[in-house]
């Protein structure tokens, strides 16, 4: 049989990062890229490896046609969406599963996608098997009388609990990743924001629903990384820690596992919410009859609860660091999420047990990015001119971005320069070769002024004291 | 031949010409029987009068009269009804000004004075008519409205009313019967100018109609040339007169011809084809009273009357006095009418020209009189043209297996896409359903009221009551969602606003799927089978069709139309371009029309007309909302004829009946919505909104160009421009049809409707 | 101001073309409409509505898109040897040779004679609402913009940022850019005619007027 080709519509270190499994897996594979992106390693690696055919170059990442055009022109047999773009599109996914020449989407069904894409949804299902979400409405409100109803349940119910400085979110029901969303301090000014809202996402989405939450204050942002196959095998991969962003809600540093209680104290029993958070999330994996990679987001308060927000139906960027902590005792090479998820894709068995799976040490991404946090994490753009990092055995890094050449950031795309990843025997060991690791991490460049370059190396330094602490 | 007719025989010889050029406007041209040789012979002998003897001249003179008589009596004979239509056309015809110096003793133009007028084509005046009985005068003040075509000038735009020409007839009609006095009007309009300029062509002569309907004071009509929509603008009278050579039509002959020949724009039309239209259109007088859309003929003389035809003007105004006199009676008491018409009769019969009456009648009506005044006009039109539309019940049940197999072939067409990859029909049942509720969530979600709380209820103290209008009766949709035809193909098409907007192209399953034929990005509406509107609009299994088995029909025996029908028919598995049915949405029940593209481009005639007018009783009877939705409409159907062009004042009338009765009249355009049906029933709606991407207009582009010789904008007549003009009071996304429909239901319309 | 007119016409004169290249705008398969020397059309009609001559078909997905010249010309460099292939984003097909027109001409010379405001980065560029709701109320005052004056929205990387107006006051006299158009560093913006200058930039079109023949 003919290797399979799998045509990766997506760019940067993701990209390369699928190029690397599918070597793994000995499949055959085809790149895409944009003008602006010519430059980009995950091209230039493609035509080393592949040859000059093997690279297409589109219009844009985001257009459909493109990428089916180039999968028939190509045969692939599947696409790799990678994160962001299409990875979350169920139309894509369902286009790809229907169309007359059908393609295997790596992801999960396309039912899945769509059922879990809607937090409200994912919140129904949710609550139905007893799984705490964040108390609120848990379908658009359109009717503003409904909404001050709940408004001052959600405030009375705060005041119950003694919560100090009571508040409730309003969000746009069709938003997302921070849009449309106010914080309500008092029921008095609830009618005035629930209205803007309202207009707002009427103007902006055409769909005047607003969901009603209480908002959470002093808590960690943490995932469960779960693999499934077509074969209602599931596993976990233990947690991560996602606390660290930037004020535009971007990750910056993430940590596995999700907390620590062998080394840092905190103020409930860590290991045991952990520990509930993997059981609830297996348990809606169940429901939904989930079938690939994906990540449950969950927060944890002060008290020790824990609510889920919302599901990923991805590769998520901080994979690996779940598979670095991770040992699959059957197998001898490191774990590779993105190698499990093809597989898992193209319906074959996992092959191992969660009694398979072992943990051990701590690690960390760092997220090195192009970015003034001084100035609210503007993005920088500008050429690259020096860009070098410390070899060690316990880092891992990724990157697009050539090291021999100087280099030109696209300005259409986010500025992320690379992902770190590195180990640690324990939280310590890994925060102090991540320090270690940035003051030998050289990055020289100039914008089109002349003016020098400004990543957010420093910011990541600082914030490592934070990690895991509570 | 005596000597004051030599002295004259210049201007005598003048007049010869004009009746040779006039010879020459009836048979569309001087080549006819060599009339140019004729002409120049007159012509000949005019300029060289002085170079004849007396003798010679009368000779010469009597010569060419002879020839002429002889001409003109030939063609007399053989009139056709296009040759009609050029003695209509003609400058020679008299006009409105004529009638109004000869057939009125007095008259004040108001609101225009020659080209110094809103608009020079409608011509408005107090005029007074005496009546002489035993020595005695009456005086009748009324108000005459009509076209004024002019003598050739440019200003008077051949008769063509503007909207704002209509805006002033309506005004002076309201004036009329303010004051208690009757209204003449007078047609010779080859149609309304096509303009969507404020208050916009269809617009206007749409808010004339719904005002005559019910306008209290007794109109007379005249017409001479009676051009469609424009003629009906001043139309909608209690009695209609016309000129035994004038023309009554839906469409010229020259338009109809381009139409039924496919005619391209810019290309000469064939005048054999014209002709032949002018027959089949059953345009003049004649043809008319056989199909009953007028009442009386006027007899002109054998050629048509001109300017200097006094006696025709002498009959006319005694016509119009008869005429008026009856509608008075009417009112008044059946015996006195009778008697009187009886007596005119008689009248008429004994000394034949019978202009004199030894009666006079008061033209001011009391209240009741008024009341039944109106009675007596919703009857007439209410029967007007009626008969000429088929009843076939018998397939009905037949008509359901087909639209039972019509889903049927929708599944297998499914089926058959996904069998090409070997999956089981019962996965594609889940996706079509699954689909199915996206959809319905973003229809129905918007309304629902109903929510559980995340955690279990616990005793807090709540101020508010909840109460909601919107609540009750939600919960009713939960069927297989309908999915369009057009979705079961992998391809891509592009949006049209793709350069304007970036839009991507867009793969066919989903636009036509889950996006409702709406193009995310831009917002672009795609056409959608009127099916699908049946399917999503309303609450499951509400729609009920009744009089399904009224048909459309060739009632003017119109050449090849009989087949096109039968093909429409067999396409469609439907009998006429509108569909009428009892539905509900969220529970309340409402009927509505919809005229729908796939039959003859949902153009309307008799049978159109008639369903409409009982859709519109049904609705005022049962209190329910009435909707309109136009998925598409072509305008008045010319194959009937004036047959249709009376749909105009008839389903106005039934309009305006169910919106005093309290009734709430919701009309909704889509695709593309023109002419006469816009013009009228639709336009007159207080509540006409514009499905996104909708036109809007009387006249297409092509005819705007060809009447008109000014080219429109690519967006003339979007609904955006509609909207602007003040045509529609909103715009209204397909995917939020339902729910507007709903909130509009609940939120408009008086307290006489059955559910408030 | 010292251009010099009499070069530059001279200039336009000798050779009064300009190049359009032709690029794929996305994958698919082409098949060409037009041999290599035709004349073609661009839009015509009273609003452009009515397409120029078409040159391409581009089909992807089964959706064959019919590419039609925006200029008119001559058509160059006809690609024959890509017929009936499939062709990635942005391959170059063919070049329309386009004869400037008088009014081609005036707008070439007003980019030397006008101040010309420039785009800081290749960005998308945007005018704000306001700016917008003025420029399309087609009045023949035209927009007085000041030095500070914020007027134009860029926007990079996601975020929109405010682009104060640096340069001389005056008022806009031409845009060069779409709403939204990703537009080259350094590449016009708007041309800018400080209101003194007025007479003298209406006197350089009159002289183009009556010096040029089509």
């Amino acid at each position: 049989m003919d290797k399979k080709r799998i045509l990766i519509a997506n760019r940067g270190e993701i990209a390369i990062r699928i190029m690397n499994a599918c070597d793994e897996l000995d499949l055959d594979y085809v790149v895409v890229y944009t003008a602006q992106d010519s430059a980009s390693l995950h091209v230039k690696k493609a035509i080393e490896e592949k040859g000059p055919e093997a690279v297409y170059r589109i219009s844009n990442y985001k257009d459909p046609n493109e990428i089916f055009s180039v999968a028939d022109h190509c045969g692939a047999d599947a696409i790799h969406p990678g994160y962001g773009f299409f990875s979350e599109n169920f139309r894509f996914a369902r286009r790809a599963a229907l169309r007359n020449r059908p393609l295997t989407f790596i992801g999960p069904r396309w039912e899945v996608i769509r059922d879990l894409g809607s937090k409200i949804n994912t919140k129904r299902i949710a609550k139905q098997l007893g799984i705490p979400v964040i108390p609120g409405s848990d379908e658009p409100l359109y009717s503003e009388i409904e909404a001050e109803v709940l408004a001052e349940k959600l405030f009375f119910q705060q005041k119950e609990q003694g919560v100090d400085k009571p508040s409730i979110l309003v969000k746009a029901s069709a938003g997302g990743g921070g849009m449309g969303i106010e914080e309500v301090n008092h029921l008095d000014t609830f009618r005035q924001i629930y209205r803007r809202i309202q207009n707002y996402a009427k103007r902006q989405f055409g769909d005047e629903g607003v969901l009603i939450e209480q908002c959470m204050r002093d808590y960690h942002h943490l995932e469960v990384q779960l693999l499934c196959s077509q074969h209602e095998e599931i596993v976990h991969f233990s947690t991560r820690n996602c606390t660290i962003q930037s004020t535009g809600r971007q990750k910056r540093i993430e940590v596995a596992p999700g907390f620590d209680p062998k080394t840092i104290d905190y103020p409930f029993d860590a290991a045991k919410v952990l520990d509930l958070m993997v059981d609830y999330s297996i348990q809606l994996a169940k429901e939904v009859k989930y079938d690939n990679v994906g990540t449950w987001e969950w927060i944890v308060t002060r008290d020790g609860k824990p609510y889920l927000l919302e599901v990923n139906t991805r590769i998520q960027v901080e994979n690996e660091i779940s598979a670095r902590i991770s040992r699959i005792s059957k197998h001898d090479a490191p774990v590779n999420l993105i190698r499990e998820q093809i597989r898992s894709a193209f319906g074959e068995k996992l092959g191992f047990k969660q009694k398979h799976i072992s943990f051990a040490g701590t690690s960390i991404e760092l997220r090195i990015v192009a970015e003034d946090v001084k100035r609210g994490f503007a993005p920088w753009c500008g050429k690259i001119t020096t860009f070098s990092f410390p070899e060690k055995p316990w880092v891992r890094l990724y990157s697009h971005v050539p090291q021999d050449e100087p280099y030109e950031i696209p300005t259409e795309y986010d500025p992320n320069l690379a992902l770190a990843i590195i180990w640690g025997m324990n939280t310590e060991q890994a925060k102090e070769r991540a320090r270690e690791f940035i003051s030998k991490t050289v990055i020289r460049g100039e914008d089109s002024r002349g003016k020098p370059i400004i990543t957010n190396l420093e910011y990541l330094k600082d914030r490592l004291d934070d990690v895991l602490k509570f | 031949m005596d000597q004051k007719y030599i002295l004259d025989s210049g201007k005598y010889l003048a007049g010869l010409q004009d009746r040779i050029t006039y010879l020459g406007d009836i048979k569309g041209g001087l080549e006819w029987g060599r009339l140019d040789q004729l002409l120049e012979k007159v012509q000949e002998v005019r300029n060289n009068i002085f170079e004849f003897t007396d003798k010679q001249l009368i000779n010469l003179i009597s010569d060419l009269e002879d020839r002429i008589t002889f001409f003109e009596e030939r063609v007399a004979k053989t009139l056709t009804p296009i040759e009609i239509v050029n003695i209509a056309r003609s400058v020679q015809r008299f006009t409105l000004l004529d009638i109004l110096e000869n057939v009125y003793d007095s008259f004040t133009e108001l609101g225009g004075e020659g080209d110094c007028n809103i608009d020079p084509a409608i011509l408005v005046a107090r005029a007074t008519l005496t009546r002489r009985v035993k020595n005695r005068l009456y005086y009748h003040q009324v108000m005459v409205i009509g076209h004024e075509k002019g003598k050739g000038e440019e200003f008077r735009n051949g008769g063509s009313a503007k909207p704002w020409g209509n805006e002033k007839a309506l005004r002076y009609m309201k004036v009329a019967e303010t004051e208690g006095i009757p209204i003449h009007t007078y047609i010779f309009t080859p149609g309304a100018y096509p303009t969507e300029d404020y208050p916009g062509a269809a617009q206007q002569i749409a808010r004339n109609l719904f005002q005559m309907a019910r306008l209290r004071v007794p109109i007379v009509t005249f017409i001479s040339e009676g051009g469609s929509g424009g003629a009906e603008a001043i139309g909608l009278a209690d009695i209609r007169l016309m000129g035994s050579r004038g023309y009554y039509s839906v469409i010229s002959p020259e338009g109809a011809a381009a139409i039924e020949g496919r005619i391209k724009e810019g290309e000469k039309v064939p005048q054999e084809l014209v002709e032949h239209c002018a027959a089949q259109l059953k345009i003049t007088a004649k043809d008319n009273l056989m199909l009953k859309t007028i009442d009386r003929i006027i007899e002109e003389p054998p050629l048509g009357a001109r300017r200097e035809d006094f006696a025709f003007f002498r009959r006319l105004r005694y016509e119009m006095v008869r005429a008026t006199d009856e509608v008075v009676l009417q009112t008044k008491s059946f015996r006195a009418f009778r008697a009187y018409a009886l007596k005119r009769q008689a009248q008429e019969i004994g000394n034949g020209s019978g202009d004199e009456f030894d009666i006079h009648i008061k033209w001011s009506l009391s209240d009741s009189e008024k009341a039944k005044l109106l009675e007596f006009r919703s009857e007439k039109y209410r029967k007007m043209g009626k008969g000429f539309t088929e009843s076939r019940r018998a397939i009905s049940r037949k008509l359901e297996k087909a639209s039972n197999s019509l889903r049927q072939s929708f599944y297998d067409l499914r089926y058959g896409l996904l069998r090409h990859h070997s999956r089981s029909v019962q996965k594609i049942l889940e996706e079509v359903s699954s689909e199915g509720s996206i959809f319905l969530k973003t229809v129905t979600e918007p309304m629902r009221a109903a929510y559980d709380f995340v955690f279990p209820k616990p005793d807090y103290p709540t101020t508010t009551e909840v109460f909601d209008p919107f609540r009750k009766s939600i919960f009713v949709q939960d069927w297989e969602h309908y999915i369009s035809p057009l979705a079961n193909e992998d391809r891509t098409v592009t949006c049209p606003n793709a350069d304007k907007y970036g839009c991507r192209d867009l793969w066919v399953p989903d636009l036509y799927g889950e996006f409702c034929g709406v193009c995310p990005s831009c917002g672009h509406h795609f056409p959608l089978e009127y099916q699908w509107y049946l399917e999503n609009l309303f609450d499951k299994d509400s729609v009920r069709e009744f009089n399904a088995h009224i048909a459309s029909s060739n009632p003017l025996r119109f050449d090849g139309f009989d087949i096109k029908l039968k093909k429409a028919m067999e396409r469609t598995k439907r009998r006429s371009a509108i569909i009428t049915f009892d539905a509900a949405v969220h529970g309340i029940k409402l009927v509505v029309a919809m005229l729908y593209s796939d039959f003859r481009s949902g153009t309307v005639g008799a049978a159109e007309g008639e369903k409409f007018i009982r859709a519109c009783d049904r609705a005022k009877i049962t209190r329910r909302p009435f909707l309109a939705y136009i998925h598409t409409t072509g305008g008045i159907r010319i194959h009937e004829g004036t047959l249709g062009v009376v749909q105009m004042p008839r389903c106005t009338l039934a309009v305006r009946e169910y919106i005093d009765s309290g009734g709430l009249y919701m009309v909704v355009y889509d695709n593309n919505s023109y002419a006469g049906p816009v013009a009228s029933f639709l336009g007159c709606s207080p509540y006409q909104v514009g499905i996104r991407s909708s036109r809007i207009g009387f006249a297409g582009p092509r005819v705007i160009r060809e009447t008109t010789g000014a080219d429109v904008p690519p967006d003339y007549h979007s609904a955006k421009n509609a909207l602007r003009r003040g045509h529609i009071q909103g715009i209204w996304d397909r995917r939020d049809f339902r729910k507007n429909l709903f909130e509009a239901m609940m939120t408009m319309g008086s307290p006489h409707l059955y559910y408030k | 101001m010292d251009i010099n007119l009499n070069d530059l016409l001279r200039q336009f004169k000798s050779h009064p073309y300009e190049d359009h290249h032709i690029d794929a705008p996305h994958t698919g398969v082409v098949s060409f409409k037009v041999k290599e020397g035709q004349e073609v059309k661009g839009p015509s009609g009273q609003w452009l509505h009515k397409p120029g001559t078409l040159l391409y078909i581009l089909e992807r997905e089964k959706n064959p898109k019919r590419i039609t010249s925006s200029f008119s010309g001559t058509v160059a460099n006809l690609r024959t040897q890509l017929e009936g292939t499939f062709v990635h984003a942005g391959e170059r097909l063919l070049t329309v040779q386009h004869k400037l027109n008088r009014d081609e001409i005036i707008d070439r010379i007003l980019r030397k004679v006008l101040f010309i405001f420039r785009a800081p980065q290749r960005a998308r560029y945007f005018f704000t609402p306001e700016a917008i709701s003025f420029l399309e109320k087609d009045t023949d005052k035209g927009l007085s913009v000041a030095p500070g004056d914020e007027i134009i929205i860029m926007s990079l990387m996601k975020r929109d940022t405010f682009l104060p107006y640096e340069g001389p006051p005056g008022i806009i006299y031409k845009v060069y850019f779409q709403q939204g158009d990703l537009v080259e560093q350094e590449a016009p913006l708007f041309g800018l005619c400080p209101p003194g200058k007025l007479p003298f930039v209406q006197k350089v079109i009159q002289r183009i007027r009556t010096e040029w023949d089509d």
